[in-house]
């Protein structure tokens, strides 16, 4: 088991390395966000419809958009200088990639979430503050839920001719129920709505993530396979 | 290699699956336009339900298919599987086409609008568009055991998300008609015994012509992995 652990963070670790030293990856995703929640901002008229209504969409469609593009350079990035075999060389299980692929995917989509939900807060004018700790419950388990399936399918993607159109269309229409949980709970809650009366919302959400480690791990091997 | 007896057999074979689904389509259309009574608040363009209910039956069949295909290819890795994976999920789409069809033609005079957002219409259409983002991943990628595996794992992802796609799209909203056949008060009683019964004559039809299909398919996948075995054959030996 500590075998394990310490596998998986030397990929999480090499990731971050590599993030650290480009800086390519996040300022790329935490731009495009922004640009969504702009482009958004401009298509609805805010002073018609509630910003309170179209806000908790806008801001998903933003992080799941720029979440592709993480997922999309998580994989392509070891498609280069034939990383990806040496990966698969080194003596450890497949799942071991597959978790660690999954950590700092999310590690980097969260941060990056952490650094919307000022501006969201700013030029939406909701307060955040005050419903904060169901907040972060609630992306969490979203986040989890896309970079579990995500990662999955950009392992997938990244060995097609056409990965970056094809990622999304195989990835969108799976991520329908996250989607529709996701917004409806982040709308509950800024309504003040207590995490209780959401239970039906968290369990779908939980068992999405739950099933698609899941699955994750009992199909990763047969993915990444040469 | 098939041999010619196994050839002849097949052709016997599937010479009665098609004299089997012809009478039964003609039964079940003799059954829906002559038969069946009209249904009083909906008029004729109720009919097309006979058409309906089977291709959505045949159409998650047909995924259902492609599931448990995916699932033994991963375990056995035999082509077969892969072929009748392959082969589910084309018929599936086509049904599962055909069903978003028919359904805005008679909910247009029904409700009045050719679409709306309800709970099945949408798990449909999300359902159509995973399958054929499966079809999309097939025809991406060049044949081969890569192919095969990818789109394995995509037919069983894609069929675990049914279940999460129905309960999240009934929580956002729902107006289909309630199901008639098997509702609440036990199979059949929500309808009338002449319409339950064109149902079930066009919900065999419609199930032999699956199988019918298949069997073509198959047989031509299997023929054309022998045209390219012989190809190769020749190229290396000349």
């Amino acid at each position: 088991m500590n075998l394990f652990i310490s596998q998986v963070s030397a990929i999480v670790w090499k990731d971050f390395t590599i993030e650290f030293k480009t800086r390519e990856l996040f300022s790329a995703m935490f731009i495009f966000a922004l640009l969504v929640i702009l482009i958004f901002i401009f298509s609805v008229n805010l002073s018609v419809v509630e910003a309170s209504e179209v806000g908790p969409g806008i801001l998903w469609v933003a992080f799941l958009f720029s979440g592709t593009i993480g997922l999309n350079r998580s994989f392509a990035l070891e498609k280069e200088n034939g990383c990806l075999m040496a990966l698969m060389l080194m003596p450890a299980d497949r799942t071991a990639i597959y978790f660690g692929k999954l950590i700092s995917n999310f590690v980097f989509l969260t941060i990056m979430e952490l650094f919307i939900l000022p501006l969201f807060m700013i030029f939406f004018n909701i307060d955040l503050l005050e419903h904060l700790f169901p907040l972060l419950i609630v992306i969490f388990l979203g986040t989890l839920g896309f970079c579990a399936l995500g990662t999955l399918l950009s392992s997938l993607a990244s060995n097609l001719k056409t990965r970056e159109i094809m990622l999304p269309i195989l990835l969108y229409p799976l991520l329908v129920p996250i989607v529709i949980a996701v917004v409806r709970m982040t709308g509950q809650v800024l309504a003040g709505e207590p995490l209780s009366e959401m239970m039906n919302w968290i369990g779908l959400t939980a068992s999405f993530d739950i099933i698609y480690i899941g699955v994750s791990i009992m199909t990763i091997d047969h993915i990444l396979e040469e | 290699m098939m041999s010619s007896d196994a050839v002849e057999e097949n052709e016997e074979e599937s010479s009665i699956l098609v004299w089997m689904t012809g009478l039964a389509f003609l039964a079940a259309i003799i059954a829906i336009f002559i038969y069946v009574p009209t249904e009083r608040t909906e008029g004729v363009v109720q009919r097309i339900m006979y058409f309906h209910i089977p291709s959505a039956w045949l159409s998650f069949f047909a995924f259902f298919v492609v599931f448990i295909c995916s699932i033994l290819f991963l375990w056995k890795k035999e082509r077969e599987w892969d072929i009748y994976a392959h082969a589910s999920a084309e018929i599936g789409v086509i049904f599962c086409s055909l069903v978003l069809i028919t359904g805005p033609i008679w909910a247009r005079p029904i409700w009045g609008a050719w679409w709306v957002w309800d709970a099945r219409l949408t798990s449909t259409l999300i359902l159509w568009i995973i399958y054929v983002a499966y079809l999309m991943l097939r025809a991406q990628s060049e044949a081969g055991s890569m192919r095969a595996r990818y789109a394995a794992v995509l037919g069983i992802v894609g069929f675990l998300d049914i279940p999460l796609i129905h309960f999240s799209v009934l929580w956002w909203r729902a107006f289909h008609p309630q199901p008639k056949v098997i509702s609440s008060e036990g199979i059949g009683k929500g309808m009338e015994i002449g319409m339950l019964a064109t149902l079930g004559i066009s919900l065999c039809a419609f199930t032999l012509l699956y199988f019918l299909l298949m069997g073509v398919r198959v047989r031509q996948e299997k023929l054309k992995d022998e045209i390219d075995r012989l190809k190769r054959e020749t190229l290396y030996s000349s």
